[in-house]
């Protein structure tokens, strides 16, 4: 038998809760936000209707239940429908939270199981597809000595109608705070996907999002921003009051990457959103809470990239403060653009002047005296960072949203395939990447997936299986409930994501029985989560040629280069 | 490495002073060491296990196989075996301990040289692109003829580029790679330059980078193969030198007299 005929999977062939009913589809269009929505906005092809009975479920929670835990990655929004939840200010040990180290003894188990039962067929699958939970798991997990947590630590309380893990759940990054419940109450998860679609036809709701984001995550992020460290309680209040927030680029970036890495130098730079530019008066003193700024220098017709800033990163600092110094009027000394996405929070330069220019300490502005002093700096990368050719390929490629990149030195690579060999051991017979890839000079970015900062391959998946692993941030494919509709493989810049046709064990193809075209499954680079060794292709490479490398900041690159 | 071999020798010394039979000592560690020697490719087939990354054994690897070369100099003690057996054993050792010292200069040095041409070739893929290669250039040809009835460019192929496209390189130039082929066909392709139409001006500067990317294919080729091969001798000396080992041993002890140590 070469082929076996089968359904093709649908974006809700596997609902968020099967158990979901038109009772308690038609009580929640009764309840806020719900009931101010207007069906008929809705697209034809996602009903708000449908949305509410594919895309979300009810859940309910023990008083001291953990519902979402800082530092975990999620991919569901949740609206508090009866109840109090409790959201943490402040970080709590790991033990308080549940987290346990994982069972080394498993692993290796899966991975002995591995090698002897490895299909003679590639890419096999089983014909039965179990059930996925992209939020929760398993069995709840409690709060460890409730009264003490809230006794040592600033908490908030959140009622009916409100909600949280939405900038999680669509900004891909891990929750800021961990929430719990304060008395027995009833949730609504909303995966993102529906909360997607639910932003996209309610500009209410989308504004109301904003407004979460300055209300419940600002503080965070400018108290974790070491410049704002030395600020006393009340500079820290008139600061956050006065930040405007900007972004720049498109969220979807992805859509042109591809586009962009084949034009010339000149026009990519052109294309790309401008930030600040050099020799204009400083306006603000920009913090970066996402996506990626190239920060470039003028040179000739062009410009030449000096480093890359990321989420956490500030610029306009140096310049305000010395220009205050000189009693001069500030402006930039680089330029900064956009590249795909930025996000900024913006403090203005007179509350930056009178209330965190005083903290910043003198050994920090002799070292900048020090460096005004020589223009070279200014068209130099800092030292320790890669040089400015490689900076330059790094950001042109956006290889810079990349925290596990699969980088080979070639000089080094004796191409023996080991590297390949471990991968398609461990992952039954297929392995997850192809040695191949972008050159630059001796290194090659091979095409494996290099688990972004900004995995925009999660943007259009219609069923969440492309999420981050809630432990450790690994983008991982729940192979369960992709529906191979090639929408991550078709965004991913990077082309580290392979379609796939399954077979069943017996080794027949799997085609759809109403197209007769073979079922694909969505394949990629999990980082071999599940293995003990962590990455098998880098444990594999005999002469250290191979490197999984975060390159969301440069130094890593060139230090790893020169060893 | 020079520890792991200043070890051996005073182990051995210290042998030698008590008076023991050291053929057997040393026999049983140089085995062994063999025997550890050979576990790395068992090591490589296991990736998923947690048995040390493979940078590590190969470190130990190298140390081992060095200190390995100490013992098997103290065990036949400094004279050439004269039995078939042992002879045979000797030698395959000597070609084991050869091929590694030549695969250590192999991967460090034909990487580097890999690493220069523009573009990177998978070794698996290079027939298929070689033949990629032969039909765009036969294509260009074509066409030019095509669109200008003249057949310069074609006659020049014919004579000197189809038979460069259409075979691997000869044994030769897998064990020394130069660039004669590639200079001399460019030198020729240029020579004929001024006899061609515009067209197949255009054609010739394609072929230019066919051949180029001919010569790099049989580059690939070449320089990959030899780490291909060198490593199946390699592993086929070693499993040699284990089975004639083993036999070795079972006999050396099955007529032994006295006391073995």
């Amino acid at each position: 038998m070469l082929e076996v005929a089968r359904p093709r999977p649908e974006r809700w062939d596997k609902p968020l809760d099967v158990a979901m009913t038109s009772r308690t589809v038609d009580r929640l269009l009764g309840v806020p936000p719900f009931a101010a929505m207007d069906p008929a906005v809705f697209p034809r092809a996602t009903p708000l209707r449908e949305i509410l009975r594919n895309d979300t479920r009810v859940r309910q929670y023990q008083p001291g239940e953990i519902v979402v835990r800082e530092g975990d990655y999620g991919s569901s929004a949740l609206l508090v429908l009866d109840g109090q939840v409790r959201a943490t200010l402040e970080s709590l040990p790991p033990a308080t939270l549940g987290r346990t180290p994982k069972r080394r003894g498993a692993q290796l188990a899966r991975a002995i199981a591995q090698l002897l039962q490895r299909p003679s067929a590639p890419e096999v699958r089983a014909p039965k597809a179990a059930a996925f939970s992209p939020t929760h798991p398993g069995a709840g997990v409690f709060v460890q000595d409730l009264p003490a947590v809230l006794d040592a630590n600033r908490t908030a309380l959140l009622g009916p109608g409100e909600l949280f893990g939405e900038q999680a759940a669509i900004t891909r990054s891990p929750h800021t705070a961990t929430v719990f419940a304060e008395t027995a109450c009833v949730l609504l998860e909303i995966r993102w996907q529906g909360l997607r679609d639910l932003m996209q036809s309610t500009p209410a709701l989308r504004r109301h999002v904003d407004e979460l984001y300055r209300k419940n995550h600002l503080d965070g992020h400018l108290r974790n921003t070491p410049l704002l460290a030395a600020l006393d309680e009340a500079a820290f209040a008139r600061v956050k009051e006065s930040v405007t927030f900007a972004s720049y680029g498109s969220f979807d970036w992805s859509e042109t990457a591809k586009l962009d890495a084949a034009s010339d130098p000149l026009e990519r730079l052109r294309r790309e959103p401008i930030v600040v530019e050099e020799g204009e008066p400083v306006d603000a003193v920009l913090l970066v809470r996402g996506g990626v700024g190239r920060l470039a220098s003028e040179l000739g017709e062009g410009r030449r990239t000096i480093a890359y800033l990321g989420k956490g990163r500030t610029l306009g600092v140096e310049e305000l403060i010395l220009a205050a110094e000189r009693g001069e009027p500030a402006v930039w000394r680089r330029t900064l653009s956009a590249v795909g996405r930025l996000d900024a929070i913006a403090i203005p330069p007179a509350v930056f002047l009178a209330e965190v220019a005083p903290t910043v300490p003198e050994s920090q502005r002799l070292r900048w005296r020090e460096r005004s002093r020589y223009d070279d700096a200014v068209y130099q990368p800092s030292p320790g960072a890669a040089p400015a050719r490689t900076l330059d390929f790094l950001v042109d490629r956006r290889l810079v949203n990349g925290t596990q990149s699969m980088v080979i030195d070639l000089d080094r690579c004796t191409r023996c395939d080991d590297c390949l060999r471990a991968c398609a051991a461990t992952h039954d017979g297929n392995p997850r990447f192809t040695r191949e890839g972008l050159l630059h000079d001796q290194l090659q970015f091979a095409q494996a997936c290099m688990h972004c900062v900004d995995p925009v391959c999660m943007i259009g998946c219609p069923t969440g299986a492309i999420h981050r692993d809630e432990e450790t941030g690994v983008v991982r494919i729940n192979d369960n409930t992709c529906v191979g509709c090639s929408t991550c493989a078709n965004s991913c810049p990077y082309s580290a994501i392979k379609m796939v046709e399954i077979r069943e064990p017996t080794g027949a193809i799997v085609i759809d029985q109403a197209t007769g075209q073979p079922l694909l499954r969505a394949t990629k680079c999990d980082l071999c989560a599940d293995q003990p060794t962590g990455p098998a292709c880098q444990h594999a490479c005999p002469h250290d040629a191979l490197v999984r490398i975060d390159l969301t900041t440069p130094t890593q690159l060139a230090a790893w280069s020169q060893h | 490495m020079a520890g792991a071999v200043v070890g051996c020798a005073l182990w051995v010394t210290q042998l030698e002073a008590s008076l023991a039979r050291s053929a057997y000592a040393t026999g049983y560690v140089l085995y062994g060491a063999v025997v550890f020697l050979a576990a790395y490719q068992l090591r490589k087939k296991l990736p998923g296990l947690p048995l040390g990354k493979s940078r590590s054994w190969l470190q130990a690897h190298l140390v081992v196989a060095i200190a390995s070369g100490a013992l098997f100099y103290a065990h036949i003690g400094g004279r050439w075996p004269s039995g078939v057996v042992e002879g045979s054993l000797a030698l395959l050792y000597a070609g084991a301990f050869a091929s590694g010292v030549l695969g250590f200069y192999l991967t460090r040095t034909i990487p580097k040289q890999l690493a220069r041409t523009g573009e990177q070739f998978i070794f698996e893929q290079i027939p298929r692109l070689r033949s990629s290669v032969q039909r765009d250039a036969r294509t260009v040809v074509v066409d030019a003829v095509h669109a200008t009835g003249a057949t310069t460019l074609a006659d020049f192929y014919a004579d000197r580029l189809h038979g460069f496209f259409r075979r691997p390189r000869a044994l030769r130039y897998t064990l020394r790679p130069t660039t004669t082929a590639r200079r001399r066909l460019f030198n020729e392709l240029t020579s004929v330059d001024r006899f061609l139409t515009e067209p197949e001006r255009s054609a010739a500067e394609r072929l230019f980078q066919l051949v180029r990317r001919k010569d790099d294919l049989d580059f690939h080729a070449a320089r990959q193969g030899v780490l291909k091969a060198w490593l199946f001798g390699h592993i086929g000396l070693t499993w040699a030198l284990l089975v004639v080992g083993a036999a070795h041993g079972v006999m050396a002890l099955a007529f032994r007299g006295g006391p073995t140590l």
